[in-house]
């Protein structure tokens, strides 16, 4: 037995869903802190924190700050709008809904990008502010072409956790459990060859390590990542998301049957 | 495929797996529903009765595609509710009410846009038609508020609306008045009688005897799983003995002095219930012979006898086939 294909336009499908997360984002003042507050304080804990550490050590505050607060947006948000779809019940009548859902929840997490961004963007006004000047950036243009696939290879991490949650209930157990985890072990704030070598493998795993050791390489002269430079660490990160984009299709449509044959997508 | 049935089930068991317990998990299996058969006409309207946790919405659920069925065939507006899922999704609507199923922080005509976009509806034709079921629901006045702030009412009105926005050929109403007031039930039969006026093919589920019995030519009782009853009202009345019931209330009746009430002619039934020392009769009766005269001269020495006739209505029927299953 198989589904049948998807008959609404995927690209309507995802239009309809990043309007429907701006609605829900702005109704919700609750979002301000991950949005807002939270950036500044990841902004001047990561400044103090490199403080005189060389030259580039606001480079490193910002990517440092900047990742953990996108990272925490664009994956806690992804999730927990499908835990939050669960809650409100509003689950059944989106996968009853003819258009696919794996693009109703692409488009979720699309404006949880946009929204890590935002976050990103406070972190580095803190930083150059509590600096008082930004900082260097030796080739401004690749560091903003590695930026936007930074973003992709999160957007790719999110589809798999909101898999995750259409999948189960208790998804959220995972994702708080694994927040912090993930946070070190993808060297968002340190690099990950500071870590003992053992995690290195598992951090491999994670897109987001990749893109943003190809971003400290084309952003820190002379810094040492785990790749030969930053064109490995680009092929790396396009190879794991392009694995992370092949396992979210057909994981969707297994997930899609699993919730149908067990009956649990109205239980939270 | 058949074009004069909406609805074709033939042997549909759903059966659920869960564990209990974490470390030394119990795994439990129900058989919710066990082998139903059932076809629904085109263009009708269908009841289905049933006690709580007897499968009506296991059953509404398979046949709006959330929910797959562990065996059997399900068909709906001839195709199978598996294989071609999303076809259907476009084609049926489901109406599954309660506080659940809306996003309480955004206004209601936001609720309606989402879907309308996720049913691909022409975006030219999008606003008019939620302006358009807006006013079906009565919820115009109310569209731009936050559904957060709607009573119970507005919410369900609302999930109707939800149903209709993309205008199925067939809706499932999962209990669409409970917990409305008179007034709103009232105006949500009319609703569902103007879809069928529009060719809409409703499947109804309810607790309300009188709501089936006024909206339903069809009705069907299930109960612990399985089909009991499936026929027009007039055929469900004959099953369960006749068009006519008689009720006696008295204190202190004797079997020897209800005996005879069987034998009155047309008598097809005769039950007995006890509150405290009160024993109230149902007397089901297929013929226009035996009278109410009839019964009370047959009880003499109960000066506070009680005897009333009416029409055997549907909640009799529920009863009587309910309680026949459970034994």
């Amino acid at each position: 037995m198989t589904l049948a294909s998807a008959s609404v336009s995927r690209t309507r499908a995802t239009g309809a869903s990043v309007r429907l997360a701006i609605l829900l984002f702005v109704a919700d003042p609750q979002w301000l802190v991950p949005s807002t507050i939270a950036p500044i304080v990841f902004g001047l804990v990561s400044f103090e924190l490199f403080r005189g550490e060389g030259p580039y050590f606001l480079t490193y505050a910002i990517l440092g700050a900047g990742m953990m607060s996108m990272w925490g947006q664009t994956l806690y948000g992804s999730g927990w709008a499908t835990g939050q779809d669960r809650f409100l019940g509003t689950l059944e009548p989106t996968i009853q809904a003819p258009a696919p859902y794996l693009y109703v929840v692409l488009g979720r997490i699309i404006w949880n990008v946009v929204a890590g961004l935002f976050g990103g963007l406070i972190v580095y006004l803190v930083v150059v502010i509590a600096a008082g000047g930004p900082p260097q950036l030796p080739n401004p243009l690749l560091f903003v072409v590695l930026f936007v696939f930074v973003m992709v290879t999160l957007a790719s991490v999110g589809v798999v956790f909101a898999a995750a949650f259409v999948y189960s209930r208790y998804a959220g157990f995972i994702q708080n459990v694994g927040e912090f985890a993930f946070y070190i072990g993808t060297g968002c704030m340190f690099p990950v060859v500071l870590l003992p070598f053992w995690t290195n493998p598992i951090a491999l795993l994670f897109p987001p390590t990749w893109a943003l050791d190809a971003l400290r390489y084309v952003s820190i002269p002379g810094y040492t990542g785990f790749a030969w430079g930053w064109g490995w660490d680009l092929f790396g990160a396009v190879a794991v998301t392009a694995v992370y984009a092949a396992v979210a299709g057909t994981v969707f449509d297994r997930v899609e049957r699993h919730v149908l044959e067990s009956g649990q997508l109205s239980d939270y | 495929m058949d074009d004069e049935w909406a609805i074709e089930v033939k042997d549909l068991v759903r059966v659920f797996e869960s564990r209990k317990g974490f470390f030394f998990s119990e795994k439990t299996r129900t058989e919710a529903l066990k082998g139903v058969q059932l076809v629904v006409r085109r263009g009708a309207i269908f009841g289905l009765l049933g006690p709580n946790g007897a499968g009506k919405t296991t059953l509404t659920k398979i046949l709006s595609t959330l929910l797959l069925p562990t065996s059997g065939s399900v068909r709906v507006l001839g195709h199978d509710v598996v294989e071609e899922a999303t076809w259907l999704r476009s084609r049926i609507g489901l109406v599954l009410g309660g506080e659940r199923g809306l996003y309480n922080r955004i206004n209601a005509r936001e609720n309606l846009r989402y879907f309308a976009d996720l049913y691909g509806i022409p975006t030219d034709e999008r606003n008019r038609r939620i302006t358009e079921v807006l006013e079906r629901v009565d919820l115009t006045w109310a569209a731009d508020r936050r559904v957060e702030e709607y009573s119970r009412g507005m919410k369900q009105k609302l999930h109707i609306a939800r149903g209709i926005l993309h205008r199925p050929e067939i809706l499932f109403l999962d209990e669409p008045t409970i917990g409305l007031d008179p007034k709103s039930a009232r105006e949500t039969r009319k609703l569902v009688r103007s879809l069928v006026a529009d060719g809409v093919t409703i499947f109804l589920t309810t607790h309300y005897m009188f709501e089936a019995e006024e909206l339903c030519p069809q009705v069907a009782v299930l109960s612990k799983g399985r089909i009991v009853a499936n026929d027009t009202m007039a055929g469900l009345r004959s099953r369960v003995g006749g068009d006519r019931t008689i009720e006696v209330e008295a204190y202190g009746l004797e079997d020897r002095e209800v005996a005879p009430l069987r034998n009155l002619p047309g008598v097809s039934k005769v039950a007995g219930e006890e509150f405290g020392p009160l024993l109230r009769l149902t007397i089901r009766i297929r013929t226009d012979e035996t009278t109410p005269e009839q019964v009370r001269d047959l009880l003499p020495g109960h000066p506070e006898l009680m005897v009333r006739e009416r029409r055997t209505s549907l909640e009799d029927v529920y009863l009587d086939l309910v309680e026949e299953e459970a034994r």
